[in-house]
């Protein structure tokens, strides 16, 4: 592996979707037009393909420890001669994120290309919508490369920006623009504890690169210099942006509203991608995250939590999107869960697929929403299998890799998370369990309501299947839904690829932790392998196939067959239901206890800035002109008055020359 | 040796104006007016070239010129000296530039907007622009003061003549503000050049206001800390106010909303620099004990300034005064990172001067752009403007996100290295001591990065997105406007943005010349030391040098690597500055002594 071609391969992923977007934004109104996509189709396909040389080369020296910070120049100052570089790393991590997020932004844009206009005519901001996705991909695929912390931060705050400007991409529609404004706000929020932990990780190692901080943990650990409470300090400043970013609780409101962006976007960004960077971030931080228990903990609850709250909201959603975008929470709920409890191979392993399956998704949502006119709400249509063959097909398999099926992608690795999660504390894995049950039964309900039963379109709509552009991209991710689960699954390929990279950190804490059952799974020691019992390592596979089936088999008996029952529980549990339906109040909740009070404190001040800071001002402008006023008094003009002061003065004058 | 290319920079407008007055009405004024602020940028930029090949890095200023003044030798007081003495250093240099790019861009913005007494207008914006360049290189404190308050006297008819409908009380407003304020500077500048005379520790015993030679008895501890502390009082009661720094901040508001465009441009780009140029360039070099002194309560000031004007930013209908209020909010980082004392502190704080100048100074044209054909600021009345006016839209959110510190865009360059320097700055380093402020002041600090983004994306809410909503008969497209911004309107926002791309994506040319002059001019850190640091400038590897404190005696400082260096206290309430070595023998790279 040559440094030259892993640095060439980085400049060209990072600079040919820039390239593409500049193209789009400066050509795209003037020229280009209805073929806007081509040059951003072009841009994002070449940084696939190099994502996947790059890829190569890091597979090819495995084994030789491959992890290259590779320094492009020199970015801004940290005065007194050190400056903070624009740089890469470029290890196992990387190069899983960098295919990841390359490979399902190119069939991507090759959907938005039939999605983004009206039979032959693209939509108003067509060429927009292109520069964006191609901008998006530059700043996510920033993000994945740079090698120290603020570049991280650079990446951060672009794909933000990304997602502002497509949530915000209908911004005509008031619902849109504030759900764009919202989500940006939310993230700033998160990444106010993000700076902080940045800055913090400065005060305490001298240095933002990746491979200097981590070097010091080891060192600071190893002789005892370094306290873990500092570490727990930076950990939870750092966490906080990833609730942000992955829209965990209790940060996790804008994602929902997210939805309000075109379905692609929704796909690409909102699901596959740029929401998992918070799960790339922990996994990465691995030196600071697992030195400190407490942040651990933190992790693997806040992910349990979010997995279990979400499913719940889910539920009762009757937007698809909306079922989605909750659903998506909820996985990266494990994802978190998976870190927390020191399984990193198998969070990332569970990105992976949930970015196949989860993008399959909202593409079919988009195909379906594409069909009936801009309408995605599960009341307003059903029995869709016929009008939309292929859609259904393909969702059909996003819906069972989701649901944990046997033998999908998902399925293998969600399982591998639950696992971990039972090896770490018994009420981790259960809540994994009973989250698995319900998005099977969640994503089968919306499976059944929208594809079976009577055929029902809105009214006026003109039903059609999509056209080839739309349904490649389906076709090839439902192939990655069926297929990707196989390259974690039984060989452990995937993740004895990624072991240099958690090696020191989620690999060492967790056994020492009292993981060493999760060794055999990632087919560690050899010791442990042999260890582990079969049952250990197939029982929860068992079990948690089975229970995907029955609850697959639940969703239809209900939705499918008796669907009063749905009536009737929503009916004889009101209150519940409304809890769930309104996303447990979380919103209104903020907007009393953060929003308003906020927005008093500002109409506080400019009442200050008005009335008393003037004031204050005005009342010392006055002793002037008091004063003036004062001595002006005697000077009116009266002679008799000028004698009276006169006569005062003499007096004055003669008391002090006698006195004195 | 003598060099007058700054004197033929700071007076060229002044022959614009001259110029001026002997042209036929007509509009022949503006362009002539344009035209000649462009010569001034050329001049501008050949004054960079003579600045970098004049060795910077080496000397405390370059380019200087000293005539003397007010002078004698027979008076009652002893030898004066005060003279015309000019020179820069690269914070002088970049404000300069800075100065003489945003002019011409407010010149052109005005064609439209300004159809009345177009002489006069333009005659007063090159007389200002003569105020604004002459404080950046003025080496003496009565030419500062000369030219500091020169600059009111142009905005104040600029205000006055060409406002909004309460001109004539905010042209009131803004010149009490500033010259209650600047008098009692000056009663500062006579103690203290009172003070150093009367010391007898001046050159031959003289009179002198030399900056330079003030800051090297303020260097060698002539002024004592009582008299720093009146003389550091006095001078910041002027400065405070131009900044602003809460709470003397209230002036900027009305100027802004009442002031013409160019006005406005020229008020937030470059006349509030005034302000924490002062600071920079008097208060904490020649007062270096009482800057350290008063440095927590200005930071508190800066602080609290932050979070206020941000709130009351949120509160505002009118546009114009958003972006007032935002300026006071971003000058209170600014401040922050000056008085932090860190390299990286003040190197951020001389970028968001920078920076604030670009993206405020672009805000507040497009802000024109709209005003020209709406006629009217207020949220309530304008919105949904995004799909008829799309390269206005472009422009506004480009300049938001500069403004907000997106990282790749300039404002985030001075947002992160003010920050840092705040956090880092009660570390010991390579800098020297541990500095006043601390990580405990980047805290409530950074809140200010989230309510920017509130009100900002607020504002392009309102004004971009949502359905369409327009006052009756707008737009108004007399005057040449169209719909959307037209050439001209593009030509002066364009180059702008360019430079927010390139300040944020390669700042190392400012930086890096930042430097030594922080090091030398500002922080005044002795020569090896500096040197030392431009060495390091060169050096790929991360190093850090322990500084000698109680815990370390100076026989042990040695450059280690930073992986080397393990923190000790709890990093809430203790500053650091105690930096423990782990086994140098250990630490890669080597360890090399310093001295």
């Amino acid at each position: 592996m040559s440094i030259e071609t892993l640095k060439a391969c980085g400049i060209i992923i990072l600079l040919a979707p820039l390239l593409g977007a500049i193209l789009a934004g400066a050509l795209g109104r003037a020229a280009l037009r209805g073929a806007t996509h081509f040059v951003v189709i072009g841009g994002v396909g070449t940084a696939a393909v190099f994502a996947f040389v790059l890829f190569g080369e890091v597979l090819g020296a495995h084994g030789e420890g491959v992890s290259e910070t590779i320094p492009i120049y020199n970015w801004l100052t940290a005065g007194g001669g050190k400056w903070f570089e624009v740089e890469f790393l470029i290890d196992p991590l990387t190069a899983v994120m960098l295919v990841t997020v390359t490979f399902i932004s190119t069939l991507v844009v090759i959907y938005s290309r039939d999605y983004m206009r009206h039979g032959d005519h693209p939509e108003s901001g067509y060429e927009r919508f292109f520069a964006y996705l191609g901008l998006f991909v530059f700043s996510m695929c920033a993000l994945v490369l740079g090698g120290n912390f603020l570049l991280l931060y650079l990446g951060w705050e672009a794909v933000g920006l990304c997602s502002y400007l497509l949530i915000g991409f209908y911004y005509p529609k008031p619902e849109a623009a504030a759900a764009a404004k919202k989500a940006f706000l939310v993230n700033r929020v998160g990444d106010f504890g993000f700076g902080l932990g940045i800055f913090l990780i400065y005060i305490t190692f001298g240095t933002l690169n990746y491979g200097a901080v981590f070097d010091a943990i080891e060192q600071g650990l190893a002789d005892g210099t370094l306290e873990t409470g500092r570490l727990t300090a930076i950990a939870l400043l750092l966490l906080c942006g990833a609730c942000g970013k992955s829209a965990q609780l209790p940060l996790h409101v804008w994602l929902p509203d997210a939805m309000e962006g075109p379905s692609p976007v929704s796909a690409l960004i909102h699901a596959a991608t740029m929401v998992t960077a918070g799960i790339y971030m922990v996994a990465r931080c691995g030196a600071i995250f697992t030195a400190s228990t407490t942040a651990m903990t933190v992790v693997a609850i806040i992910g349990a939590a979010t997995a279990f709250f979400a499913a719940t909201v889910a539920l009762t959603q009757t937007d698809m999107k909306r079922i989605l975008a909750y659903s998506t929470i909820s996985q990266l709920g494990y994802m978190f869960l998976g870190l927390g409890v020191f399984a990193a191979g198998s969070a990332v392993f569970h990105l992976f697929t949930h970015a196949f399956f989860k993008a399959l998704l909202f593409l079919g949502a988009g195909s379906v929403m594409h069909a009936m006119g801009g309408i995605i709400d599960v009341r307003q249509f059903g029995g869709l299998r016929k009008l939309l063959p292929w859609t259904f097909l393909t969702f059909m398999i996003g819906a069972l890799a989701l649901a944990g099926f046997p033998f999908t992608s998902g399925f293998f690795s969600k399982d591998e998370i639950i696992h971990h999660a039972f090896s770490a504390h018994w009420l981790f894995g259960a809540v994994g369990l009973v989250t698995a049950v319900m998005t099977a039964f969640y994503t089968f309900r919306m499976v059944f309501l929208a594809f079976f039963g009577e055929e029902r379109v809105p009214e006026g709509v003109h039903a059609h299947e999509s056209g080839p552009w739309m349904l490649f991209p389906l076709i090839v991710l439902s192939v990655g839904a069926l297929g990707v689960g196989y390259l974690g699954f039984p060989g452990h390929n995937f993740h004895h690829f990624l072991e240099p990279v958690f090696e020191k950190t989620f690999l060492a804490h967790g056994a020492h932790a009292g993981h060493a059952v999760q060794d055999a799974v990632h087919g560690g020691s050899e010791v442990a392998k042999h260890a582990a019992s079969f049952w250990s390592k197939y029982g929860l596979l068992f079990i948690s196939g089975a229970l995907s089936i029955l609850a697959i088999m639940a969703a239809w008996g209900v939705y499918g067959r008796q669907p009063w029952i749905a009536d009737m529980v929503r009916a004889s549990a009101p209150k519940a239901y409304n809890l769930l339906h309104n996303k447990y109040y979380v919103d209104e909740f903020y907007d009393r206890t953060i929003v308003r009070p906020l927005r008093t404190l500002g109409r506080i001040c400019v009442g200050l800035d008005n009335y008393l800071v003037d004031g204050l001002i005005f009342v010392i402008t006055w002793i002037p002109r008091g004063l003036g006023y004062a001595l002006s008094l005697l000077q009116r003009g009266p002679v008799q008055g000028y004698g009276l002061t006169m006569a005062l003065g003499l007096v004055l004058i003669i008391w002090f020359v006698l006195a004195g | 040796m003598e060099s007058w290319i700054l004197t033929i920079v700071v007076f060229s407008p002044l022959v614009g104006a001259v110029l001026l007055m002997l042209m036929p009405n007509g509009g022949g004024l503006r362009r002539l007016a344009f035209g000649w602020s462009l010569v001034t940028l050329a001049l501008a930029i050949y004054a960079v070239s003579s600045f970098l090949q004049a060795g910077p890095d080496e000397n405390t200023y370059v380019l200087t010129a000293h005539v003397p003044w007010i002078t004698g030798g027979d008076s009652s007081l002893g030898l004066v000296d005060i003279g015309y003495r000019v020179g820069v250093d690269a914070i002088g240099m970049w404000l300069i530039v800075l100065t003489a790019f945003l002019t011409p861009l407010a010149i052109w913005a005005s064609f439209t907007a300004i159809r009345e007494r177009e002489r006069e207008y333009y005659i007063l914006l090159l007389f200002l622009q003569v105020g604004m360049l002459g404080v950046f290189c003025a080496l003496d404190l009565l030419l500062f003061y000369v030219f500091f308050e020169f600059t009111l006297v142009p905005l104040f008819f600029l205000i006055g003549i060409w406002g909004g409908p309460e001109k004539r009380y905010a042209a009131f407003k803004f010149f009490i503000f500033t010259l209650a304020g600047s008098v009692l500077t000056f009663a500062g500048v006579v103690y203290l050049a009172y003070y150093a005379w009367s010391s007898g520790a001046t050159t031959g015993g003289a009179l002198t206001l030399s900056i330079e030679e003030l800051t090297k008895l303020g260097q060698q501890g002539v002024f004592p800390y009582g008299v720093q502390w009146w003389i550091f009082l006095a001078f910041m009661a002027g400065f405070a106010v131009k900044v602003p720094l809460f709470p003397v901040h209230t002036w900027l508001p009305l100027a802004h909303t009442e002031a013409p465009t160019a006005g406005s441009v020229i008020l937030a780009g470059v006349l509030l620099k005034l302000g924490t140029y002062g600071f920079c360039r008097l208060s904490i070099p020649i007062l270096p004990e009482a800057a350290v002194g008063f440095a927590p309560f200005v930071a508190v000031l800066a602080i609290i300034g932050i979070i206020y004007a941000a709130l009351a930013a949120w509160m505002q209908e009118d546009v114009k005064k958003l972006v007032a209020y935002s300026s006071v909010s971003h000058l209170g980082f600014c401040m922050l990172g000056l008085f932090s004392m860190k390299i990286a502190g003040v190197s951020g704080a001389v970028m968001y001067m920078i920076n604030h100048g670009l993206s405020t100074g672009a805000l507040f044209l497009v802000i024109g752009c709209i005003y020209e054909r709406y006629h009217t600021r207020s949220i309530k009345k304008i919105g949904g403007l995004a799909r008829q006016m799309p390269w206005m839209a472009f422009f506004l959110v480009f300049f938001t996100l500069s403004s907000i510190g997106l990282p790749g865009l300039n404002g985030f360059v001075g947002e992160f290295l003010v920050l840092l320097g705040t956090a880092i700055s009660n570390t010991a380093g390579i800098e020297g001591d541990v500095g006043p402020l601390g990580y405990i002041y980047v805290i409530p600090a950074a809140t200010g990065i989230i309510l920017g983004a509130v009100y900002m994306l607020w504002m392009c809410r309102c004004v971009l997105f949502g359905p369409l909503n327009e006052p009756a008969n707008t737009p108004d497209t007399s005057r040449g406007l169209t719909k959307d911004l037209t050439m001209r309107e593009i030509g002066f926002l364009a180059p702008i943005a360019l430079v927010c791309i390139f300040l944020g994506a390669y700042p190392k040319p400012l930086l890096e010349s930042l430097e030594p002059a922080i090091a030398r001019n500002i922080l005044q850190l002795p020569e090896d030391r500096i040197a030392a640091i431009l060495e390091l400038d060169n050096e790929a590897e991360v190093v850090l040098i322990a500084e000698a404190t109680d815990a370390v005696p100076p026989s042990e400082v040695r450059i280690v690597p930073a992986a080397a260096l393990v923190p000790t206290d709890d990093f809430l309430t203790t500053p650091i500055d105690k930096i423990n070595i782990a086994s140098p023998e250990t630490a890669k790279g080597g360890v090399a002594d310093e001295r």
